[in-house]
Formats: C-alpha cells, structure tokens, sequence
C-alpha cells in the first residue's frame, strides 16, 4: 500500500462536519481536524484545541516584555548612559516614558500573535497534503471537510467510513501523502 | 456592464436573503479573478496615478530646493505638511477604530466594510508617514529619530511628543498591516482554490501562505485577531491623542491646552467614516454590490458620522470656551484672530463642512439619498483638512508678540504634495479592489451562517 496522509469525508452542511467532530471526539480518535470556509461555533465547539490559551499566553508575554523593554529603552537613555540635569526634573519622568512604551507594547503584542498564529497553524507553507484530496479546494468556499490522519493510533478506514456516512458524506476518499 | 442588483432598503438585513456561501464565494473572488478590468478602473487609476507621479515630482523638488519651495517661514513653520499629516493620521485611524472597536463589540454591519476601512487605512497611513519625513528639512537624517544612541551618540528626548509621534506612527502603520494581511490569509486562499490562471494560484498561493482553513487553525486565528483588535482599538486612540499633544506641548497661545487629544480624536474618527462612506457608495455602485454591502451599511455608517459630528461640536464649543474661560489676552486674541482675521475663511469654512451641513443627515430622506452621502462625506473630509489647516497655521500666524505676527499660504508644491499625496493613496486603492478581495468573504460567510442559524431556532427546520 503506498503512503497515505488519511481519510476525508465531504459534507454539504456545517452541522453534519460537526457531528462527525463530535463523534471522533467521543470515539477517542486524536488525528483528526475539521476543514471548512469561515470559523463557526459549532465546529469550534466540536474540536478540542488549546490554541487559544497557548495565543493568548504568547501575546500577553509579549505584550509584558514589550511594555518593559519599550520603558526600560527611554530609562536607559534618559537614566543610566546620558543623563543630562534640566532645571532640576527628575531624570526617570516616568509619565513621559510611558506613552513610547505602550506603542512598543502594542506593535509585540500584534507582531508575536501573527507570528505565534504561524507557528500554531504550521504556516507558511507552500502545500499541504490535504490539498491532494478531491475537490478540497471548496473548504475554503463552501464545503466542510472531515479528515482523520493515519497517524491517529485507533485509524480503522472501515469504521470512519461508517461515521462519515451516518452524518450523510458526500464522498469518503483516501489522501496520499 | 453586470446588472444592477436591486436594493435591500434601509430598514433591511445586513445582507442579501438570498446570499449563501459559495454565491459570496464566486460574487466576490469574480471580481478580482474573473471579471475583465472595468473602463472606471483605468479612468481613477489613471487620474490617480497621474497625482502620484506628481507626488513623486513634488517630493524630489523639496529633497532638492528643501523645505524653502514650500510657503513655510517664520512664524508659521508648520505648514501644509503638518496639516496633512494631521488630517491623513486622522483618517486612518477611523478607519482602524471602524474594523476593531466594531469587532470587539460584535456589529454585523461591520464584516461588510470593514477590508476597505483597513484598506484606507494602509495608504493613508503612508501618506501620513510621509509628511513628517518631509518636514523635517534634512530628509535624509531622518533616521535621527530611532533610538540606537549607542551606536550613533544621539540622544532623542524621549520626554517629546513628537518622540512620541514617532514611536506611534511607526508601531501604528506596522500594526495596520499586519492587522490587515492576517485578515486577508483566507480569502487569498480562497482566491488560490478558485484561480484558473497559473500566476493566480501562484500569486494568491504564497499570499495564503498555505492556508487550509482547519478547525484548530480557525481557533488560532481568531484568538490572534480578537486580541490584536483589541490592541488597535486604544493604540489608534493614543496614536492621535499624541498628534494632539504634539501641540498641546508647544508653547504657542492656540495649541497650548490639554483639550486636543480628544479633540483630535474626534475628528479622526470623523473623518474616517467620511472616507470610508465616500468610497464604498461609489465602489458598491460600480461593483454591483449592493446585495453584499447593503444600504443598511450606509445608514448605520452616516448616524455614526451624525453622532461624531456633534461631539465634535462640543469639542469646537469647548474651543471657544476655553480663551474666555481663562481670560488669557493671548489666547482670546488667537481665537478671535482665527474665526475672524486672516483665516477667519477657513474656520468658517470648517464649521459649515463638518457642523452645519452635516446636521442635514437628521433626516432621512438625506440620509438615504446616495449622492448627498456622497457629497457631505467629501465636504466632511475637505471640512477637516481645513480645520486642521485653520489650527495649525493661523495659532502660528498670530502668536503672543504681535511684532512676530505673519502670514503664510501655500505655494504650488504645497499643493502638490497634498493633492499627490491624495493620489497616491487613491492609487494605492485602486490597486487593491483590482488584486485583492474588496469585502472579506470569510467574515460575511460567518454572518450568513449565524442569521441561518437564528432563522432555525426561530422558526424551526424546514
């Protein structure tokens, strides 16, 4: 048999995509993911992932450091390598420092969530062997894909097949890798 | 020409009835990689890119003659270029605080403009980031401004707003487009799916950057883009705030008050939703995309402009005020000087655009007639560059010491940059609606999918 990235269903209907989800979920089956044109609550709801906490721990550790580093610049300057004495301020006017330092709090906060999008989404890629599939081109326009990976350790072909047709599959079909 | 689609109606659904996934798919990805380029588009890109060029010759005449061709002297040394910055600052961040306030509070409405408010906002936000570059006379040293003291022995001030400026100009337009471009990741994918054209998959295939639009990169994606929406929406709030503090920190008796951040800001906003309704009733006309972007879309967005435009009132009201309310002789004699002496035109000027005229908007057989749209949202986004023009020049013109009173007015280049620069930025534009998605696809399948969703619940399954 030659080398194979999975199984993949067709759905007409978020819903069926969904119940599928759930039924892999509570089948115990790990490999799996949902493929479809917009982000929608009920998918979402069905697939597991802990991306959000993982992005939101990214950008707000980013959002710390940049806020640091963007006050800890200007006190540097200002404090430690040039200090210069002006009608006897204090040298760390620290409301003046803040408003640089929020900007530069902003700019890692934005930069390292689009990166640490990248990262969780395995992206940039130039292809993907999902795109092998028939007529996966419409997950990005108007169909739902389900696709289970060989990798999962309880990939039975047989039994997925069953899943998919209980929810009204279009069409199963076999990814190469 | 395509067929005009019929109107919805004011009082309607954000979006066609009949729309469902793959006709937004088609309707929109067709305009971009299907449809032949339309005879409009080849008249605005030409006229546009004819004031680019001048732009360009405009801009290499200062770096030759410096800032001397231009009608700055002493005492106004802020001239045009301020102006413009202010004004083209000011439209970018409407049109930021349109896409991310409106997505954190969860507006419907806000899916069908929000790509050309952020659009807007990429090239005016250059332009923007021109002007100070520009003004500073010696160009070329203009990198003067990073804080790499180590290396250079430069200190900046890091206690100046107009350091501040900078942080934020730079942070500001680095954020807008990455805020941008992570909103196009899926619709150029979906672009890439549907292209016949080799260059087309190639080219909307790397923009895509491999998108697959799985479930777990969905998740991914709109923690990303909540959080970063949330970023944007207080930064475009402090990136104007700070061009106002630029001048509330100059010791000139007009600019000298705490009252312009909000000031500014308002008027930012204001001349954001100006914009954006002056581009998208033409572009939804020529596009026919009145089943996508919606007659409820102007409406919602001529009340907002209604609704800044009387804060803006309040901010011109408590402007007045304040020279009163201090008694400073300077201050009055600034004001008065303003609304009635040399530039009393232009203050006048600015409160028929952005006060009076726009009131009209109260009814809405105005509101509801496409050309008056049109019209007060140029005047409104003419209307602020006077305004900023009228603050910046005539508080210099006349400051404390009479003997120091002087005048300026523009010259030729002066123009030219700011009519250029205004091409450049319709240019940009132009380039965008004939490359890339006008109205994020995505984001309207994500509305068709909740109002079916509500239509299921209410009303049960068919």
């Amino acid at each position: 048999m030659s080398a194979l990235h999975g199984l993949i269903g067709e759905f007409r209907e978020s819903e069926e995509a969904a119940a599928v989800a759930r039924e892999l979920r509570a089948a115990g089956f790990e490999r799996w993911d949902v493929y479809g044109p917009a982000p929608l609550e009920d998918i979402e709801r069905a697939t597991p992932t802990r991306r959000g906490v993982l992005i939101t721990a990214v950008m707000f550790s980013a959002a710390v450091i940049g806020a640091c580093w963007g006050y800890f610049l200007q006190y540097w300057d200002a404090v430690l390598a040039f200090p210069i004495n002006v009608g006897g301020r204090p040298l760390n006017g620290w409301p003046g420092f803040v408003p640089s330092a929020w900007e530069i709090c902003a700019l890692f906060t934005v930069y390292f969530g689009f990166f640490a999008f990248l990262i969780t989404c395995r992206l940039p890629r130039l292809h993907q062997p999902i795109f092998a599939a028939p007529r996966f081109e419409r997950a990005t326009q108007d169909r739902f894909f389900v696709c289970v990976e060989v990798a999962d350790p309880r990939y039975d072909a047989g039994r997925i097949r069953e899943i998919f047709a209980r929810h009204g599959v279009i069409e199963s079909s076999e990814v190469p890798a | 020409m395509p067929e005009r689609a019929a109107e919805l109606g004011y009082d309607g659904p954000v979006i066609g009835p009949e729309q469902d996934f793959s006709s937004v798919s088609s309707t929109l990805s067709d305009l971009v990689l299907e449809r032949p380029t339309p005879r409009w588009w080849y008249v605005g890109a030409l006229i546009s890119g004819a004031f680019f060029v001048l732009f360009i010759i405009a801009c290499l005449w200062t770096f030759v003659g410096g800032v001397g061709v231009w009608g700055v002297n002493i005492p106004v040394a802020w001239g045009f270029a301020l102006a413009n910055y202010v004004w083209w600052i000011g439209i970018a961040s409407g049109g930021t605080f349109i896409s991310s306030l409106f997505y954190l509070v969860g507006s419907d409405w806000r899916n069908g403009v929000n790509r050309t408010a952020e659009t807007m906002t990429l090239f005016a936000a250059a332009a923007a980031g021109m002007m100070p570059i520009l003004h500073l006379g010696r160009q070329g040293l203009f990198y003067w401004l990073f804080p790499y003291s180590t290396v250079m022995g430069i200190w900046p001030q890091f206690l100046s707003p107009l350091l501040w400026d900078f942080f934020a100009l730079l942070c500001y337009i680095l954020c807008s487009i990455v805020f941008w471009y992570i909103g196009l990741v899926p619709d150029c994918a979906t672009l890439r799916d549907r292209a016949t054209k080799r260059w087309q998959q190639v080219f909307y295939g790397i923009l895509a950057l491999g998108w697959r639009g799985s479930a777990r990169d969905w998740h991914s994606y709109k923690a990303a883009y909540l959080i970063m929406a949330g970023i944007m929406a207080p930064m475009v709030v402090s990136v104007h705030s700070i061009v106002g503090l630029d001048f509330a920190a100059g010791l000139i008796a007009g600019w000298h008050s705490t009252q312009w951040p909000p000031y500014f800001f308002i008027g930012a906003l204001y001349s954001g939703w100006a914009v954006v309704l002056a581009l998208i009733i033409p572009l939804r006309r020529f596009y026919s995309l009145e089943r996508i972007v919606t007659e409820r879309h102007l409406d919602v967005i001529a009340k907002l402009m209604l609704a800044t435009g009387l804060m803006l009132a309040y901010c011109y009201l408590l402007e007045a005020m304040e020279p009163f309310y201090t008694g400073d002789k300077a201050k009055v004699t600034e004001y008065l000087a303003s609304a009635f002496g040399h530039y009393g035109a232009t203050f006048w000027a600015r409160n028929t655009l952005n006060i009076f005229v726009p009131q009209l908007l109260w009814l809405p057989l105005i509101r509801r007639n496409k050309i008056a749209l049109e019209l007060i949202s140029i005047g409104i986004v003419a209307g602020m560059w006077i305004e900023r023009y009228n603050f910046v020049v005539s508080a210099l013109a006349q400051d404390y010491i009479p003997s120091k009173w002087g005048w300026f007015g523009g010259t030729f280049w002066d123009w030219a940059i700011l009519i250029g620069s205004a091409g450049m930025a319709m240019f940009g534009f132009f380039a965008f609606i004939r490359l890339l998605p006008v109205v994020s696809m995505f984001e309207i399948r994500e509305i068709i999918h909740k109002r079916r969703g509500r239509e299921a619940s209410g009303g049960g399954r068919q």
